[in-house]
């Protein structure tokens, strides 16, 4: 039976980066994971993450895990996929279940970086075909090519469920809504912003009344809630619907760390007791990722390499000072990403204000979208003659891509990266579109307020396919989805720089260019 | 503060549920079931494969096998109000070499004389009995009247019913030591509380021992890892619980249609005893591999989960079961060597009997006294 | 870990039904709210307890679609903590797989 120093088990952007790491240490490493493909859950992410250079901010999850298996094959990883791991028995001996048969393997240390698994909650009629957690969808449309239904409702607006139903419209779903039990889109505002410019609703203290169907979901009824969470009465609103997907939380996948006697814990699910070295109460256990505890993609590479550190530390491949050197510069990479309004310590607080002292949409945190008069009071927001960014960036998240992009520097954040973007009125904009195409949150726009022909442009980004084509007509839809003029579209550029943003630029009656905001075709002009 | 009781029982398992229901049964309420877990029932009592035989057994638990299969099993269910899914579907005991069939025919031969209808068939027999058999079976013991239940639903229901009588359940009170007054059994030292009472049973598989010695009683009686599998949920397809004449593989198909298999794989008798029980990575691939040495068919079967779990283990096999002249007021049950779960009903009616009235008059339970333990020369 | 003795002691109060008693909460084993209630009522105050005697959490997916929605259920009827209910061992295999496979071994 081979013993191999370090045993990981997982080969998502956790246990990848906790295996590269190692192996960079001198350990003999292999990582186990149970789908055919490694990256976890870094594959289904078709979205551009936010976040800093370091974090691998604009870059694609699919990219950023192309990039980590890019990197683990450089450093010799040993990654085992179709490998379950069915179980850590005493003595660290683990148990994989591959093809037709069970491999023992024992280990020095194991880091379990196992991810997690979503939640279910009920309704009347919620275990019909039909009802279908997000990151489900999520696995149907970028993994398999396969769209999960036609007409879809999403329960929960975390950035699940806006990012799965951005998604899921771009796999050319229809999404009649997106319902969420509390009072306030739970998920980053630009992830909705993106959603309701294209006239999705958002139904905010609203849930699940009622799956119906026979055999399978052919339509919903949510209702509102009050503040207990039960429903009022008359609030009942129907929709067709073939699907319900259900964004509602993650729990970690901690079962194995269980197995292995760890001591365990509730903390918003399942997980073992473990500290900032990502050690658990079992010497030589370790755990990095959803399974200490859910946060995301970002965090998750960090504690992979903090596990890294500690395993070979334990393992005596690195001295304590040393180690306890090389997590410092982790730790700080933690601290830069957990900053602002969603930060892990900031869960479940009510803000009122940006860091700034403006007051936070409540438009956006009730329906998705900042209102006409709100959109104004925001330093990435100004009026000037000529092309120039307008940023509809409201909440301090840490990010900065539209900083680093422009090669004229018009956008400022500054080296504290959750500042929202302002624009800098000295520098010339050169109309180039890198702002547009890589804000994660699709929430810059340039904006040309007078042609001289009564007519303004705008161009925004575009992730749709079929891409229309210069002279389409159609209408702009305002922030809210709702459609607020004439429209044509002047221009439509794609190129391979832009990562797959697609820069559409429409025409329409200047009167209406702070407003406009989305682009959709007549009936006419989809069927000419 | 001391809680008296007119009866209490050490150990939440299934022969203190048991004996604590028949206990209720008879008018005697003020009981009092001490568990040291957060759990009832959470030892032996729901781990094990459910057999209800009286075949393979030793003659002196027989008298209990028997009186429970022909007087309580068969209303049990009804009785309890919970279905424990009796179901007497027999037990084959296979062979494949004649070897095989020497053992088991000495096992029936012996099982019969003492009153059990058991006896050998062939292998074709056996097929028209259980047709998933491997044509490799050549002969099997058959006890037409041994059977399977559910040992989760059994227990629990034993626990209700106590409950909604009258008896006090204590979760997460282990304990400590047991102490004599004026040469009598009367006291419990548990962590957080004392207790005292006339009458005090032990049942705590392994861990009588230690809570014994705190008496003065060495308790011939130490733990051995055991596991279990269970399978997918399948249509029916047969009713006999089975065995092997070399142990291979024992269980039976229940009632929810998944199939739930014990065995071992030898290398038992070494483990650290930890309540965590986290088992062997070696002894259900084992499980596995005997089973399909007989059961070719169920290759294919997913299999949903392993456990394991603790038995208690004697020199001869058998419980210690009964009072104690040497600490009057003590009752004992333990070392059940992994086949409590069929006696239980009859342990709680005979050691209910012994309580009340000084004697197991109904039940001869004499051949499992403690005082039976000798050298062997 | 320190802890308190827990006596089991049932309710005065019979049963109450709810109006949602016969949702289903394990899917697998196809369990309703009702059953678990009932459990609790009678006596069954850990979660293994429930989880043995009315089957939920024991299925194909071995409870991970349903422990949280029933631990939230027990909690709730006990006016306990999610902590108090107790748990099953986590066991091997993690995901389920043939007989053949399982037997089927490499060192």
């Amino acid at each position: 039976m081979k013993r191999y120093d370090l045993i990981v088990v997982g080969a998502g952007p956790s246990g990848l980066c906790a295996a590269i790491q190692a192996a960079r240490y001198g350990l003999e490493v292999v990582v186990f994971d149970e789908n055919a493909r490694p990256g976890g859950q870094l594959f289904k992410q078709i979205h551009k993450f936010f976040g800093s250079k370091e974090h691998g901010a604009k870059l694609r999850g699919i990219t950023i895990g192309e990039n980590l298996l890019a990197e683990a094959a450089e450093a010799g990883v040993q990654v085992e996929l179709n490998s379950v791991v069915m179980g850590i028995f005493p003595e660290k001996e683990v148990l994989v279940h591959r093809e037709d048969r069970t491999e023992h393997y024992k280990a020095d240390a194991i880091i379990v970086a196992t991810g997690a698994s979503e939640n279910a909650v009920t309704f009347d009629g919620w275990t019909l075909p039909g009802v279908i957690g997000a990151g489900a969808a999520q696995m149907f449309m970028n993994l398999n090519g396969v769209r999960p239904g036609n007409k879809v409702l999403m329960l929960g607006t975390g950035n699940v469920g806006l990012v799965v139903s951005y998604q899921l419209l771009q796999a050319g779903c229809e999404v009649v809504a997106l319902v969420d039990a509390g009072t306030r889109v739970g998920g980053y505002g630009v992830h909705a912003s993106k959603l309701a410019r294209t006239g999705v609703p958002f139904y905010t203290s609203h849930t699940i009344k009622k799956a119906e169907g026979e055999d399978h979901v052919t339509g919903v009824v949510i209702a509102e809630v009050d503040s207990h969470f039960q429903f009022i009465e008359g609030t009942e609103k129907h929709f067709d619907v073939d699907t319900i997907c259900l964004a509602v939380g993650l729990s970690p996948q901690s079962q194995l760390l269980d197995m292995a006697g760890c001591d365990m814990a509730e903390r918003g699910g399942r997980v073992p007791v473990s500290d900032e070295t990502c050690a658990t109460s079992e010497p030589g256990i370790f755990v990095a990722g959803d399974a200490a505890g859910i946060e995301e993609a970002s965090s998750a590479m960090i504690e992979g390499r903090i596990a890294a550190v500690s395993a070979a530390e334990f393992l005596g491949f690195i001295d304590a000072d040393n180690a306890a050197a090389d997590r410092q510069e982790h730790y700080k990479a933690l601290d830069r990403l957990r900053i602002g309004m969603f930060a892990p310590q900031n869960r479940g607080k009510v803000f009122t204000e940006t860091e700034e002292g403006i007051p936070l949409s409540q438009s956006l945190l009730k329906r998705g979208y900042v209102t006409d008069e709100e959109v104004d009071s925001f330093g990435g927001v100004k009026h000037a003659e000529g092309w120039h960014a307008v940023v509809e960036c409201t909440q301090n998240i840490p990010c900065n891509p539209c900083q680093d992009v422009c090669p004229r520097h018009c956008i400022n954040v500054g080296s504290n990266i959750t500042i929202l973007p302002t624009i800098n009125t000295e520098a010339k904009c050169s109309n180039c579109g890198k702002c547009v195409a890589f804000c994660p949150g699709q929430a810059i726009f340039l904006v040309n307020e007078d042609m001289g022909d009564g007519t303004a442009q705008i161009t925004l980004p575009y992730e749709f396919l079929p891409l229309p084509e210069a002279g389409t007509k159609g209408k702009a839809l305002d922030r809210s989805g709702k459609p607020v003029c004439e429209a044509e579209v002047v221009k439509v550029m794609n190129p391979k720089a832009f990562d797959h943003t697609a820069l559409l630029t429409m025409s329409v009656p200047k009167e209406f260019v702070h407003q406009a905001r989305f682009f959709k075709a007549s009936a006419e002009a989809l069927t000419a | 503060m001391i809680t008296t009781a007119d009866v209490i029982i050490i150990g939440g398992g299934i022969e203190g549920c048991s004996t604590a229901y028949y206990l209720a049964k008879r008018g005697i309420t003020n009981v009092i079931v001490l568990e040291a877990q957060e759990i009832m029932l959470n030892g032996g009592a729901s781990r094990n494969a459910g057999g209800v035989r009286q075949s393979g057994r030793d003659p002196r638990e027989l008298p209990l096998a028997l009186y429970g299969v022909k007087n309580i099993w068969p209303t049990l269910g009804e009785e309890l109000g919970v279905d424990v899914e009796y179901n007497q579907g027999g037990n084959l005991r296979l062979g494949k070499t004649e070897e095989h069939l020497k053992t088991l025919t000495r096992l029936a031969n012996n099982a019969a004389a003492c009153g059990v209808g058991v006896g050998m068939i062939s292998g074709d027999e056996a097929r028209t009995i259980n047709p998933y058999l491997s044509e490799e079976v050549i002969g099997a013991s058959w006890c037409p009247t041994d059977g399977h239940a559910n040992p989760l639903k059994t227990g629990l229901g034993f626990y209700k019913n106590a409950l909604a009588m009258g008896v006090k359940f204590i979760t997460g009170e282990k304990v400590l030591e047991l102490r004599k007054v004026k040469g009598r059994l009367r006291k419990v030292i548990a962590e957080h509380g004392e207790y005292e009472a006339d009458t005090i049973m032990v049942c705590a598989g392994a861990q009588s021992k230690e809570i014994l010695s705190t008496v003065g009683i060495n308790a011939p009686v130490r733990p051995r890892i055991d596991h279990c599998l269970v399978t997918e949920g399948q249509p029916h397809m047969f009713d006999t619980m089975l065995g092997t004449a070399e142990a291979d593989f024992y269980g039976g198909q229940t009632n929810h249609g998944s199939f739930v298999f014990g065995g071992d794989d030898d290398l038992e008798g070494f483990d650290i005893y930890d309540l965590k029980t986290k088992g062997t990575s070696t002894t259900a691939p084992c499980v596995c591999r005997g089973i399909m040495k007989y059961f070719p068919k169920l290759a294919e079967m997913n299999i949903v989960r392993t456990w394991a779990g603790w038995i208690d283990i004697t020199p001869d096999g058998v419980p210690v079961l009964g009072d104690c002249e040497e600490v009057p007021g003590l009752v004992t049950a333990y070392g059940f060597n992994a086949h409590g779960f069929g006696i239980s009903p009859a342990i709680g009616y005979a050691l209910s009997e012994l309580i009340e009235t000084g004697e197991s008059s109904t039940i001869d339970i004499s051949g499992l006294h403690y005082n039976r333990f000798k050298a062997k020369f | 870990m320190e802890t308190t003795p827990t006596i089991r002691r049932l309710s005065a109060e019979p049963f109450k039904p709810e109006p949602d008693d016969d949702l289903i909460v394990c899917r697998c084993e196809e369990v309703t709210k009702g059953e678990l209630r009932r459990a609790v009522h009678e006596g069954l105050y850990r979660f293994p307890e429930v989880r043995r005697f009315t089957r939920c959490a024991m299925g194909l997916c071995q409870g991970r679609t349903c422990t949280k929605l029933v631990k939230g259920i027990l909690s709730r009827e006990l006016g306990c903590t999610i902590e108090d209910l107790q748990n099953p061992h986590a066991r091997s295999p993690q995901r389920p797989l043939q007989m053949q496979e399982l037997g089927n071994e490499r060192f």
